[in-house]
């Protein structure tokens, strides 16, 4: 009895517990934004850093992780020893861990993982460095053993790498579908917009207080600070535009974050240049370089100047800045000395990031300044990996390398900026056998002196981790060693964030009904057209489309850039690039890939994304039910403001009102739309604040939201629009009403208005059909820019970021939809245009 | 139609001036006096790196007219003698050639700029190249459009009975006659290639820096809305009132023209 009482109140206990707890955390989401969105959702299966910042420590684990310091401690494995030789490593594992799915954690799902990392066909990136393991092996269900070919004093951090995650034995589409330990189980991913993930009820340690985890991808500096502006996010990672924060700390209810990284941007040197080659030439451009005015004017005062290859916070840091200051006399001295004192041109290739561009156009009239010659050239970055990363076909660029430990990469004679140094070399071998912690502090410290000495690069400065956060939020770990970010502790105080939203399913057209719809819709228009019309323009439809299909794929193929490298990213090894490049199907003859591609559309299925590795379809079928209603209500705003002004202007043509709309229309057709946008964005929404900058909430989240949203961009592209609707109503209009039959008809009494809109108005619609009809796809793909202003997850930015990805498929795709779009709607005006008036339906 | 001759006046004017004088170098980056107001030393104050902002809008003028003019003269050069043939054959000839003219329009312009920018590389002569292939079908229309109607007429029936070959009629008689509406449409299609230069600026694949751009300046200035509004204000009225003066020429133009 007294038994039964007790366990009552333990019971009791428990549950006031569990509200306590759900009090503390409060069932909301977190919403958190990094520039890039990852393209899979696999650390072990590409290098991009976002897809660790994504998955890493949230859903996946490894074996060890790396303390703030760097030191390395266990996360999944509770202990190892290390054999005297340090070849033999045997991890003790820890207990009662299970994946998502349910099943356990065990020495078979580790043997599977780092097997599964350095097998034949593996895209890890870091393949080459997990290929020094000689084999895994099981000694009992929690004890692994490792052998390596050669010892490593850094194997136990690279266990710690997002690379060698523990995965699942079961599961098989972890790029699309992540399955790990960790403390958020993945819930959707909405491509180009957000990946959502939930709190793992059954995690080994402590519960993260969110519920959710949103994560959505903002690279527009613009789209970034309207996000941060509108409280649309918690916490904004790598924030892109340094030079609103000052704009942003005047909001109490946001916090500034600078945090060191292990970022380190550089004017790298292509070395096999012969004038690069020369150290003299390099030691001159590096103290042409004045970090203080790069840093102020690139990152608005956000950065830390560095003499070399490595991170300011690191307890092994040496400030060699010293060594090339800014002197650009001394510089000018130097070239002369090389003999290049005034014959010397360079390009410089900027990838797409905006600290580079700044950078770039600071560093080439400080070059200038010392007599150099520089030509920018900005590239995307597919052309940068290809162009710069692998063929090595540049003079200068700037980069940011973000990987910890990078000082390697001077020591790879394929790597992109070519530096040479028996002295470099010597030192890092000797380093991969040191493990006496003070020997090491010396050997790294003479690292970095020899790569400052040899002006391997220009080093300019360390980028800072740059966030906005909510005030309220505490417990995100930002800075970890390795690039993640862990939520695991976060908490919004006092709640709020966002009331959690179910994920929309795909959006899918009902097939059948649609088909059911055309046929009768196309049965009525024999009937009512005459059937040899109706083929004729059906026949020239389908041929314009066939002809479209070859001409967009034959224009895709001679596009520069492997899918496979932008994929995979810079610091991928060439094995993995290979790899996935036959994953992809991208060998073989164009001709298959053509009739395979071709044959599959004929079925519905568009192929699969090259980046996103899911169907094509769904993804333009979602983008489509943003900018298809973006398009067709901006017509609809231009036909409501077009229209009518265009009637009253002939009505009353030649008075004060008829010249007051021809002159608005003149001015407005003049307008770019982007400007207009700006211009709303400026009133609306940073003076008056009643409509967000950008941004767009999903129709899942009300038809009243969406359109909200949607208000300012339809007014930019309406109204302009508008413009040249008044003008072609008006012109019509008068057209008419100048002809012989309606002047006659005046004659015999008919009045003015009963004139207009009986007899002219009908007639005057030809004329505005014909604009309409090319207005609409107009406004579908012309829409990209103001989608970009306006952060809109439409086609045509989609569109324009898949051909930065070198995502071929979807370009094709889109390309293939805005085409569609076009034919269908001059066939569309065309049958409006003969059933309005039965003389077209003979006419060629 | 005067308005527009002097706005577009003004505007060579400006951009001609330019290429020896400015108020300051439009490149010269100064962070020290970055974002500073208008002055007596910077007219329309300075921009986000210090450099001059009524210095970048002048030598701007240059780039917009420059890879505009280039575009459409470009694109005159093509497209008339394709509306002149399919206008003087006729038959599949014209059908061919027009039908591709159809599909060219059914491909979204700023989706091949980018696809250009991105096989050939962004650039000022990149972008004139985009913005003009889409131009070639639209005088190849006119074109054709004008040379057919005049096709129908006496003079030509007697050319051709003196022996003359199509060729020959559409350089000797042709040409002259329509050379008013295509010179109307090609104002009018400046003003648009204006936009469009603008555009492709806007989204990085226009001029490359430190040459300056109106549309770039627009793009670099859109963050910096909210402290200097004037850095994405004044470029677009640049663009707007170039837009303007060619649109209000090629109005008055063809005003002139249909009243003959």
């Amino acid at each position: 009895m007294a038994r039964r009482v007790i366990r009552d109140l333990i019971r009791l206990a428990l549950a006031g517990l569990a509200v306590l707890i759900a009090c503390a955390a409060p069932a909301a989401t977190l919403r958190v934004a990094i520039p890039l969105e990852p393209l899979i959702l696999d650390p072990t299966a590409g290098a991009a850093i976002a897809i660790d910042e994504v998955t890493y420590h949230s859903i996946f684990e490894g074996l060890t992780t790396l303390a703030a310091d760097g030191g390395v401690h266990p996360l999944l494995a509770t202990g190892w020893t290390v054999s005297v030789d340090g070849l033999r490593y045997d991890f003790r594992l820890r207990p009662g861990v299970r994946f998502h799915d349910g099943e356990p954690f065990d020495a078979h799902a580790v043997v599977f993982s780092l097997l599964r990392a350095i097998a034949p066909g593996s895209t890890n990136a870091q393949r080459d460095a997990l290929a020094n393991i000689a084999g895994v092996e099981a000694l009992g269900p929690l004890d692994v053993r490792v052998t390596l070919k050669t010892p490593d004093a850094d194997f136990l951090r690279l266990l710690s790498y997002g690379d060698a995650v523990i995965v699942p034995p079961q599961a098989h589409d972890l790029a699309t579908w992540p399955v790990g330990t960790g403390p958020f189980r993945f819930a959707g991913w909405r491509r180009g917009s957000s990946v959502t993930l939930v709190r793992n009820p059954a995690y080994w340690g402590a519960p993260a207080y969110v519920s959710a985890v949103s994560f959505r991808f903002i690279a527009d500096p613009n789209a970034a600070f309207a996000a941060m502006r509108a409280h649309d996010i918690d916490l904004f990672l790598d924030y892109p535009a340094p030079e609103t924060l000052g704009q942003l700390r005047a909001d109490p209810s946001l916090r500034i974050i600078s945090a060191p990284s292990e970022s380190e941007v550089i004017l790298a040197f292509n070395q096999r240049r012969p004038a690069l080659a020369d150290i003299r030439v390099r030691r001159a451009i590096a103290m042409a370089l004045d970090r203080r005015a790069i840093i102020a004017g690139a990152m608005y005062g956000y950065g830390t100047p560095i003499g070399s290859h490595f991170p300011p916070q690191s307890p092994d840091y040496l400030d060699l800045t010293a060594l090339s200051p800014h002197d650009p006399a001394a510089a000018r001295a130097l070239l002369a000395q090389a003999g290049h004192a005034h014959d010397l041109a360079f390009t410089l290739d900027l990838p797409p990031s905006a600290y580079a561009r700044r950078s770039g156009e600071i560093v080439a009239a400080e070059l200038g300044a010392i007599g150099i010659n520089v030509t920018i050239r900005t590239l995307d970055w597919a052309r940068w990996l290809d162009q710069v990363l692998k063929r090595h076909d540049f003079d200068l660029t700037i980069v940011n390398h973000a990987e910890p430990f990078d000082y390697d990469i001077y020591r790879r004679p394929d790597y992109y900026f070519g530096y040479r140094s028996a002295r470099f070399d010597t030192l890092l071998a000797s380093l991969k056998h040191t493990t006496d912690p003070a020997q090491r502090h010396a050997l790294l410290q003479q690292v970095q002196r020899v790569l400052a000495e040899d002006a391997a690069n220009g080093f300019l400065f360390q980028m800072p981790r740059l966030g906005v956060e909510d005030a309220r939020l505490h417990g995100a770990w930002i800075n970890t060693p390795n690039q993640a970010i862990d939520l695991a502790q976060a908490e919004l105080a006092g709640g709020a964030g966002e009331g959690d939203r179910a994920l929309s399913p795909a959006t899918r057209l009902p097939g059948i009904v649609l088909a059911a719809c055309l046929t009768a819709g196309l049965g009525w228009l024999i009937y009512a057209l005459g059937w040899r019309f109706v083929l004729r323009r059906l026949t020239v439809l389908l041929l314009t489309l066939l002809a479209a299909s070859v001409l967009i794929f034959a224009l895709l193929q001679i596009v520069p850039g492997d899918p496979a490298l932008a994929m995979m990213g810079p610091d991928a090894s060439p094995a993995a690039v290979a790899a996935l490049h036959d994953q992809l199907g991208l060998g073989g003859f164009a001709t298959a890939r053509y009739g395979h591609w071709l044959g599959g559309m004929l079925r519905g299925d568009f192929g699969t994304s090259y980046a996103y590795r899911v169907p094509v379809g769904p993804i333009l079928a979602e983008r489509l039910a943003l900018s298809l209603p973006l398009a067709l209500l901006a017509t609809l705003l231009s036909i409501l403001i077009g229209v009518p002004a265009g009637v009253l202007a002939a009505r009353q043509r030649g008075s004060w009102l008829d010249r007051g709309i021809g002159a608005v229309a003149k001015v407005g057709i003049a307008v770019p739309s982007f400007w207009l946008a700006l211009l709303l964005i400026l009133l609306f929404a940073v003076r008056l604040g009643c409509f967000a900058a950008g941004g767009f909430p999903g129709w899942d989240a009300g038809i009243g939201a969406g359109l909200k949203a949607l208000v300012l961009p339809i007014v930019a592209l309406g109204l302009p629009q508008a413009a040249i609707l008044a003008r072609v109503m008006r012109a019509a209009l008068l057209d008419q009403l100048g002809e012989e039959h309606l002047r006659a008809a005046r004659a015999r009494g008919l009045s003015r208005d009963a004139a207009l809109w009986r007899h002219a108005f009908p007639n005057a619609l030809g004329p505005v059909l014909t604009v309409l009809g090319l207005q609409i796809p107009f406004l579908v793909a012309g829409a990209a820019i103001i989608e970009a202003i306006f952060f809109l997850p439409g086609l045509g930015r989609l569109t324009i970021q898949a051909i930065g990805q070198r995502d071929l498929i979807m370009v094709q795709g889109a390309a293939m939809l805005f085409v569609t779009i076009t034919v269908v709607s001059s066939f569309a005006i065309d049958i409006a245009q003969a059933a309005r008036d039965p003389r077209l339906r003979d006419a060629r | 139609m005067r308005t527009g001759a002097a706005i577009v006046g003004l505007l060579i004017a400006v951009a001609l001036l330019s290429l020896v004088w400015t108020p300051h170098d439009p490149a010269a980056i100064d962070v020290a006096v970055r974002l500073a107001p208008a002055s007596a030393a910077h007219w329309l104050g300075t921009d986000q790196l210090g450099r001059d902002v009524a210095a970048m809008l002048m030598a701007g003028a240059r780039v917009s007219l420059g890879v505009s003019i280039a575009a459409i003269g470009g694109a005159l050069l093509i497209g008339i003698p394709i509306g002149l043939l399919a206008a003087a054959r006729g038959g599949w000839t014209d059908a061919l050639l027009m039908r591709s003219a159809d599909m060219l329009f059914a491909f979204p312009a700023l989706l091949i700029a980018v696809l250009l920018a991105a096989t050939l590389g962004p650039g000022a002569g990149n972008a004139a190249l985009a913005i003009g292939l889409f131009n070639v079908p639209v005088f190849a229309r006119v074109t054709r459009g004008a040379a057919r109607s005049l096709w129908q007429r006496d003079f030509i029936a007697a050319a051709r009975l003196a022996g003359r070959g199509p060729l020959a009629i559409s350089a000797a008689h042709i040409l002259p006659n329509i050379l008013g509406t295509i010179a109307v449409q090609a104002t009018i299609q400046l003003s648009l290639a204006l936009i469009a230069e603008a555009g492709l600026s806007y989204v990085g694949l226009g001029v490359q820096p430190p040459a300056p751009s109106w549309g770039r300046m627009l793009e670099e200035g859109q963050t910096l809305l909210g402290i200097a509004p004037r850095l994405a204000i004044l470029p677009g009225l640049a663009i707007l009132i170039a837009v303007l003066g060619f649109s209000l020429l090629g109005d008055g133009l063809r005003d002139r023209l249909e009243r003959r």
